[in-house]
């Protein structure tokens, strides 16, 4: 039965024109998120009073210390960009109706191809940092469509092989980081660090790469909405089948899309690596692929909500160490509200998948021909 | 695999019979889905409406007290994590990523932070590193605070330990694990001699061994220290008996400290072939050796396993059964000595060799004859007076 439909994940993300959504289809979908996320918070408020430290202030002190002061902001601001173009990665899949839970293994291929592009040449900046950042682009592209690959042609699901493949990433980069491209004469697995001229500048106070990536967001923002071919995304997450009616190359879009995703995770780990690490090392990125996943079903697939999704991730993230020197709460709390947060938004999905295997049910008759 | 009706592929079949299958309503075209998400999102308001209003009712119950702390907190100009005074003695440390309840490093090097603020009568306290990105910033912390001494665990953290030390010549720094290429006159890198304490212990195994082979579980071979616990080891055990036969096996790179089922399987491996005293070195990786051979028969009587870094009799109670001693860094003691150092502004730049040696037997204190006990005591005395040396290069 599912090895016949290319595109049956039906995520509930596949949104074919919001122009024609009225103001009442549009504040629930603000809503979900928003309740979530105060629900989190309100539970982890819970905890806090529970360990002997006031919610308040804990919240205070995690906010005040990541937005109060410059270096908190650009704390936020760095922690962020990533976060926002994982989480893109993540919605486009959604988008197409593909479940990519790979992006932390495209963003490690990503990073560590950036790296390598970025410390092994020596080109005139106009040209090392775009190509250390595509080339970090097309890595985690290229990474991402053997689990689109797989998808189109062989009908494996996409879930599975992203998994699958995450596993495999980080074994991969590792192997290179302290093998083929470890920097010699000391100890630790890593890159050399990437030439000055494929580094990420400044634009005075704000880093370069999360300009790069609110403008990313904003071209997802016109492109899944604008474009023919955005058009075909969102078709094919829909409905394969009418796609397919329509004269839309159903297999290609779905490669496509895998490719797109795997390409914006992987254009984060390059972030990552000219603008922030200016090397790769396994233990840097752990997790901001996973932090995709939650950002992205926050965001409930809206490209341009990606943003305020990722930077209230960072901000979290930035302020949790001086959550616990102030407060003594362990920083893992923010993990703690991220994932119920990540409960809360994904309850209408499990409550569609529910509701869609009800109707399978009762349509056993007709599904029988498919199988 | 599917049917072709009429000779029509069958995902067009399914195409026109199986609208339902993509979705909760009706889905053959773009149109119906309008209707489908509003039927959804009805039910969501309502649901989201409850649980505003459970919300606003928790904010009104917490809004008094809530009120009173975070002006005392946010007024203050200083909170709770601050040094107290410029008169008081304070002792920040950061954490590998990590706890400082990890049974290794970070929980010995807190505790020597913890018993200098006792003797010292000051002030210690710690953040958990979660990010490896954010050493800088947790350094920072501390500096911001006010803090006397900075103490930073583990070797990942060298860089950012040096960049901060030079940034703040008035704070006293001290690297736990962390050797010093450069002297930079406050900043002490707390190092050990590995190959010594891992000699200690292979000696005491080439004494112990009943069957002559020993063998050695090893986090990876890229990283010097964990060869140099193993080579000392195979060094010492052929220094006590030339005969014995060393099995050292390595983890590969990749995921080397944490794999305590790899471990496991080793250290049964080993033992399969005879060997009756396993080194266990390497994070979980050994943790789990040890607690492996914990559960052979005859543990604690004809087959033991040897611990490192810190006394695991305490760190890794479920191997206490056959657990030896722990080949030692006196982390815990380096640590206090250097604060106390720091403190009266005596912390030498550079490297401080701190003392290794072998933990007590605890369990297996009747297993060893006196004699043996007494040489390892006279080899461990002439490791520290380097009348005895190990040989041991990094190759």
């Amino acid at each position: 039965m599912a090895t016949t439909d290319p595109a049956q994940t039906d995520l509930g993300f596949t949104d074919p024109d919001p122009r024609r959504s009225g103001p009442l289809d549009r504040l629930p979908a603000i809503a979900i998120p928003v309740i979530s996320v105060l629900l989190a918070f309100a539970i982890g408020g819970l905890l806090i009073w529970l360990q002997g430290v006031n919610p308040f202030r804990a919240y205070y002190v995690l906010f005040s210390s990541a937005l109060g002061t410059p270096e908190g902001l650009l704390r936020v601001m760095e922690k962020s960009t990533p976060l926002i173009l994982t989480g893109l990665a993540v919605t486009v899949g959604l988008r197409t109706g593909l479940f990519n839970i790979g992006a932390q293994g495209q963003l490690l291929v990503g990073a560590i191809g950036a790296a390598w592009a970025g410390y092994h040449f020596q080109l005139p900046m106009v040209v090392h940092l775009p190509f250390a950042i595509v080339f970090g682009m097309l890595c985690g592209a290229a990474w991402a469509s053997i689990a689109g690959a797989l998808r189109a042609y062989r009908h494996v699901s996409e879930v599975i092989t992203t998994i699958m493949l995450n596993s495999i990433a980080i074994a991969l980069v590792d192997y290179l980081a302290s093998r083929p491209f470890k920097e010699p004469d000391q100890p630790i697995s890593r890159t050399p660090l990437v030439a000055d001229s494929a580094t990420l500048p400044f634009f005075g106070p704000i880093p370069s790469g999360f300009i790069l990536a609110l403008l990313v967001a904003i071209f997802f923002g016109w492109f899944l909405v604008r474009t023919t071919q955005g058009f075909r995304f969102n078709t094919v997450g829909l409905n394969p089948s009418a796609a397919r009616y329509a004269g839309i190359p159903v297999k290609g879009t779905i490669l496509l899309a895998m490719a797109v995703s795997g390409g914006l995770a992987g254009l984060g780990g390059a972030v990552e690596t000219l603008g922030i690490t200016g090397r790769f090392e396994p233990a840097f990125n752990a997790g901001l692929g996973f932090d995709g996943i939650t950002i992205a079903l926050l965001a409930r697939a809206n490209p341009i909500a990606t943003i305020p999704a990722a930077l209230l991730v960072g901000t979290l993230r930035s302020g949790a160490a001086t959550l616990q020197f102030q407060t003594g709460i362990e920083p893992e709390v923010v993990d703690v509200i991220l994932a119920i947060t990540l409960l809360f938004v994904s309850a209408p999905i499990v409550a569609r998948l529910l509701f869609r295997k009800r109707n399978v049910k009762q349509t056993t008759v007709t599904s029988g021909w498919g199988s | 695999m599917a049917l072709r009706v009429d000779g029509v592929p069958p995902t067009k079949v399914k195409a026109t019979l199986r609208p339902q299958m993509s979705g909760a309503e009706s889905r053959v075209g773009l149109g119906p889905l309008t209707k489908g998400h509003t039927h959804m999102h009805r039910k969501w308001g309502l649901a989201a409406a409850a649980a505003a209003a459970a919300l606003v009712l928790a904010a009104c119950g917490g809004s008094s007290d809530g009120g009173d702390s975070s002006s005392s907190g946010g007024g203050g100009g200083g909170g709770e994590g601050d040094c107290p005074g410029a008169d008081s003695f304070c002792i920040g440390l950061v954490t590998d990523t990590g706890k400082v309840d990890d049974k290794s490093f970070n929980q010995s090097a807190w505790e020597g932070a913890l018993q200098a603020a006792q003797e010292t009568g000051g002030y210690a306290k710690y953040i958990e590193t979660v990010d490896p990105k954010d050493y800088e910033n947790n350094i920072n912390q501390f500096i911001q605070g006010g803090y006397d001494v900075i103490v930073t665990v583990g070797f990942l953290m060298g860089e950012a330990t040096v960049t901060a030390a030079k940034a703040n010549a008035g704070v006293a720094f001290i690297g736990v694990d962390q050797f010093q290429g450069e002297e930079v006159a406050n900043l002490t890198g707390l190092v050990f001699n590995e190959d010594k304490a891992g000699y200690a212990a292979g000696y005491l195994a080439g004494l112990m061994t009943q069957t002559g082979k020993i063998g050695a579980v090893l986090g990876t071979d890229t990283v010097p220290p964990v060869v140099l616990f193993g080579e000392g080891y195979k060094a010492g055990a052929l220094a006590a008996n030339p005969a014995v036969d060393v099995t050292l096996v390595y983890h590969e790179p990749n995921n080397a400290f944490n794999d305590p089922e790899w471990g496991a399987a080793e250290s049964k491996k080993q033992l399969e072939q005879g060997a009756d005293i396993i080194f266990g070195a390497g994070g979980n990786t050994g943790n789990g050796a040890l607690i492996e051979i914990a559960k052979a028969p005859g543990a604690g009587e004809s087959t033991f396993c040897i611990g490192v870094d810190t006394d695991q009799f305490f760190t890794v109670p479920q191997a206490a059964k056959c657990l030896l001693t722990s080949a030692e860094k006196k982390l815990t003691l380096g640590t206090k000595d250097l604060i106390i150092l720091a403190k009266d502004g005596k912390a030498p730049g550079g490297n401080f060799f701190g003392l290794t040696g072998l933990a007590p037997y605890h369990d297996t204190e009747a297993a060893v004859p006196d004699d043996v006990k007494k040489k390892v005591e006279e080899v461990i005395a002439g490791l520290d007076a380097g009348t005895i040396v190990t040989d041991v290069t990094l190759g």
